[in-house]
């Protein structure tokens, strides 16, 4: 299967790209591990299917040539962040000072499209070693204290980050194998 | 004379956030125009002159493929610069948008930069 190193390289450099291009604030990767997310929290969600490994070259699976192996992969990415975290990116997204005039429909909706570029970007990285990578639409969940917990077999990655160092982030990106391969 | 521009996205705020970064380019447009899905935009076209659309691919009822099928159909409508806003990154989609009508593609993550190389040759 593919590295943890690997995945966790380009679910990291991902969001670097996204965070500091479109959201003007710095990204880094947190020495902590006991940092948590207190409180009200937000949870940005994104499914994908893909297949591992690649065909051979030469080999396309949308030409219908089957290498057996098509959609092989499920997994999952995830972007959770405090309140006040998702009220800062929602607010530099748009361009607004401060996030507490915006609504929880625009925070939310922020969060998403973060999730849905960070994953896009994601899917960009590593479609060398996942290829054919379909992903779903973003959802975004409000809660206390959320936490993304994989399923059962799942390989997962997570990641703490710190925004402009203020703020405590954590990216996952989790997968597995299919047990059954719908055709 | 200012060009018009819409900007076509099922999400409120990303379309918010594209007008912002349009701002940011330095380019300017009269009277920016929007919609959340590609009916949405053709229903429209009817009746306001567009010079430049902006549009997302992947929406609820008519997604942006579509819409831009459908626009090339309209007489009217021939001289529209249509720019596709997406995730998606591979070659091949791009190539495949560009052959189905569109006259250009950006990525997200954007900037500024990339609006104003983007939109800047039909900007005259």
């Amino acid at each position: 299967m593919v590295s943890e190193l690997c995945l966790s390289e380009a679910l990291l450099s991902a969001a670097k790209e996204v965070f500091e291009t479109m959201i003007f604030m710095e990204l880094a990767e947190s020495s902590d591990a006991e940092q948590k997310i207190e409180g009200d929290a937000l949870l940005g969600l994104i499914t994908f299917l893909g297949t591992y490994p690649p065909p051979p070259d030469g080999v396309c699976t949308n030409d219908g040539v089957k290498t057996g192996n098509e959609n092989n992969i499920e997994g999952v990415m995830t972007i959770c962040s405090g309140m006040p975290c998702a009220k800062a990116i929602a607010a530099n997204m748009l361009g607004i000072d401060g996030g507490e005039n915006l609504s929880e429909t625009e925070i939310c909706d922020a969060i998403g499209e973060v999730t849905n570029m960070v994953m896009g970007s994601v899917k960009s990285r590593i479609q060398g070693s996942i290829s054919n990578i379909a992903v779903s639409i973003p959802t975004v969940t409000t809660g206390y204290e959320l936490h993304y917990s994989p399923c059962e077999g799942a390989s997962k990655v997570l990641i703490k980050v710190n925004i402009d160092d203020k703020y405590i982030t954590e990216l996952s990106l989790s997968y597995r194998q299919r047990v059954h391969n719908n055709k | 004379m200012a060009k018009s521009l819409m900007i076509v996205d099922d999400s409120a705020t990303m379309r918010k956030i594209i007008m912002r970064t349009v701002r940011m380019s330095g380019l300017e447009f009269d009277q920016p125009q929007e919609a959340g899905n590609g009916k949405e935009a053709i229903e429209k076209l009817k009746t306001v002159s567009v010079d430049i659309i902006l549009c997302d691919l992947n929406m609820p009822e008519m997604g942006g493929l579509e819409m831009v099928k459908k626009v090339r159909e309209m007489p009217a409508c021939n001289n529209i610069k249509i720019v596709m806003v997406s995730t998606e990154s591979s070659q091949e989609l791009i190539d495949g948008v560009i052959a189905g009508g569109a006259n250009g593609f950006i990525t997200k993550p954007f900037t500024p930069e990339r609006f104003l190389e983007k939109l800047s040759p039909f900007m005259n």
